[in-house]
């Protein structure tokens, strides 16, 4: 298995080196990486909560919405470097300290509502309580008053922006380590509780796994990672609204993702976000007024002839196999 | 701070809950139907509604048929399109355990239908005004608007027809035998599919009623079903999944709360308040206000 990844760890690399090609970084390519990045982190962590523990979330757009909002009001009001920030006024631009926050906000917020909602709603209900609590948290941004900047939102110095060279090598970095750190966890006891629980969650109860502590966590760690990617957009977007970063495609789309390329597994989302972000932008550049016209047909004719992902036809590529 | 309200603004406040909230309890019930049928959580539900609005403006605009005229048609073509959806989209995602795939091509449909309705029709708000659209009704100094009124007896009509059909015929037994537990269903010799596509059916030409509802009521836009949609699923909840008389019970509850919260609290919080009721609902009594203690999920 671990020499058979190496394939990916090639394109993680020739990815890693494309900066250097001239031109590359003007490049339209170059943007449109960075979103798939941005998706790819986000499919990971609905793969995590929904894909390996079986609780599908509605809500994942919330965490991604939390985190772009927790680095704005960090860096706007300036709550964590104090009189560092005036000595080095670029000190919250990818800072890593940040991102973190944003990430345990989110993570944080998971855990709190996952409490109640995991140990009482199963299936159906779990995804409609969590389809309800993206859409208050929503509103409680709205009406947060100067903290929040209402319905407007916040925006972030844009001045820090001179190249998307941080953006992509981020995107690039955290794809990887979220990548790896699943698949670890995968390996490890805890994915095998985790995927114990999807499967039936009355006997890992029954053989001694904790399973509200298992789904808490995957719930947490999947916002978190939510929180993170939300965090790596404002970065690119400085302007924080209600209505942009709580957009129900944040979580929309991811989920649409790893189904196309496959839930419960290692790579399906990544390939996901790759291939159906590359034809939402196709459809943008080709017929740019009938573009969502386009995507609505893509997710129905992906569902209708790949409805096991293209984990299905596998490509011969490893990491695209269901496991458990 | 707190003055409670002369009872005559407090009966018209919850007159126009009551009414407005019928619209929610309409789209519910269809909802209801498809989730009851294929565990669907059908989001399209509102996009479809604002597509039968666009319709039902269209016929009065091209052929001068008058809104709550034109039932006749959108009904039947409703039945006929929730047919062929079924049958197009639904049938072979159905089968797959996975429900993802469903919801998908729900989200899907929403997505197409948004924009195909921006793109033939524009972005911009739209409405049907007739000769009857300001007039309204005094009963005991508390008016209200023949429209809304007409809207809300759809709704009650609609769902009506939806218990006799459930409860009276041998295809409504089937559907609600199949909603209760589909392996026994199967073997008593229903056929899954024909089950789900009279849901999707009747669904579907509920969802037209409630769109000559809306035409005459509202101004409308291609997205403004969504937020229908969401609003439809907390009537679900407070009613209590797969009953269709409490359905519209919970879209009438919505309605109220929302006219209330919007009074005394404010309009920004409303939707905040509608889904912590949902979030409540759902934690604390998910067999919903009135219902029996449900066994199942």
């Amino acid at each position: 298995m671990r020499a058979s990844m190496s394939i990916w760890a090639v394109i993680a690399a020739a990815l890693a080196l494309l900066p250097f090609w001239p031109g590359a970084i003007d490049s339209y390519a170059f943007s449109f990486l960075f979103f798939v990045f941005i998706y790819a982190i986000l499919s990971q962590a609905w793969n995590l909560i929904a894909g390996f523990g079986g609780q599908i979330s509605l809500g994942n757009h919330a965490f991604f919405g939390l985190g772009a909002y927790a680095t704005a009001i960090l860096w706007s009001g300036n709550y964590l470097w104090g009189s560092l920030y005036e000595s080095h006024p670029r000190i919250y631009y990818f800072d890593p300290v940040t991102m973190a926050i944003a990430g345990l906000v989110a993570a944080l917020a998971a855990a709190l509502v996952g409490w109640p909602l995991l140990s009482k709603l199963r299936g159906d209900y779990f995804a409609l309580g969590t389809l309800g609590f993206g859409e208050i948290v929503k509103v409680l941004f709205v009406n947060g008053g100067d903290f929040t900047g209402g319905a407007f939102g916040i925006v972030a110095p844009s001045s820090t922006f001179d190249t998307l060279l941080p953006h992509y090598w981020t995107g690039l970095g955290l794809t990887v380590a979220v990548i790896i750190a699943i698949g670890l966890l995968m390996r490890s006891r805890y994915g095998l509780a985790l995927i114990a629980v999807r499967d039936d969650e009355m006997a890992a109860s029954a053989n001694g796994i904790d399973t509200l502590k298992v789904k808490i966590a995957a719930f947490a760690g999947s916002a978190f990672i939510s929180g993170v990617a939300g965090s790596l957009y404002t970065y690119y977007i400085f302007h924080v609204g209600p209505d942009s970063v709580f957009d129900l495609d944040w979580m929309l789309l991811p989920l649409m993702m790893t189904v196309v390329g496959g839930t419960g597994t290692l790579m399906g989302p990544v390939v996901g976000a790759f291939v159906m972000y590359a034809v939402f932008d196709l459809a943008r550049i080709v017929v740019p007024d009938y573009h969502p016209v386009v995507s609505g047909l893509a997710i129905i004719l992906a569902m209708l002839f790949l409805p096991k992902g293209l984990a299905r036809i596998g490509f011969g590529l490893p990491g695209l196999v269901r496991r458990g | 701070m707190f003055d409670f309200p002369p009872p005559q603004i407090f009966l018209q406040l919850s007159l126009n809950g009551a009414l407005g909230g019928a619209m929610y309890g309409v789209a519910a019930v269809g909802l209801s139907l498809i989730f009851g049928t294929m565990r669907l959580i059908f989001l399209a539900q509102g996009a479809m509604i604002i597509l039968a609005a666009y319709f039902v403006r269209a016929l009065f605009q091209s052929f001068g048929i008058d809104p709550f005229l034109s039932l006749v048609i959108v009904v039947p073509v409703g039945l006929a399109a929730g047919w062929l959806i079924y049958q197009g989209l639904f049938r072979k995602a159905a089968v797959e355990e996975d429900r993802n795939i469903s919801l998908l091509i729900a989200v899907g449909l929403m997505f197409l239908a948004e924009n195909l309705m921006t793109v033939i029709w524009g972005g911009n708000t739209a409405g049907v005004v007739t000769s009857y659209t300001a007039s309204g009704i005094h009963i005991l100094g508390i008016r209200t608007s023949f429209t809304r009124t007409m809207g809300f007896l759809i709704a009650l009509a609609g769902t009506g027809l939806v218990m006799l059909f459930l409860r009276k015929t041998l295809v409504g037994k089937a559907v609600r035998a199949a909603s209760e537990d589909i392996t026994a269903a199967s073997l008593m010799g229903i056929s899954p599919h024909r089950v789900n596509a009279i849901a999707f059916a009747v669904g579907i030409a509920l969802a037209g009623a409630a769109g000559v509802a809306v035409a005459t009521t509202f101004p409308f836009n291609p997205f403004a079903g969504f937020i229908f949609s969401l609003k439809a699923l907390v009537a679900l909840a407070l009613g209590g999944i797969g009953s269709v008389a409490g359905a519209l019970a919970g879209g009438i509850i919505l309605g109220l709360i929302e006219a209330y919260v919007q009074f005394f609290v404010g309009g920004s919080w409303t939707n905040a308040v509608a889904y912590g009721v949902f979030l409540a609902v759902l934690m604390f009594k998910p067999e919903g206000l009135f219902g029996r203690p449900y066994k199942k999920a």
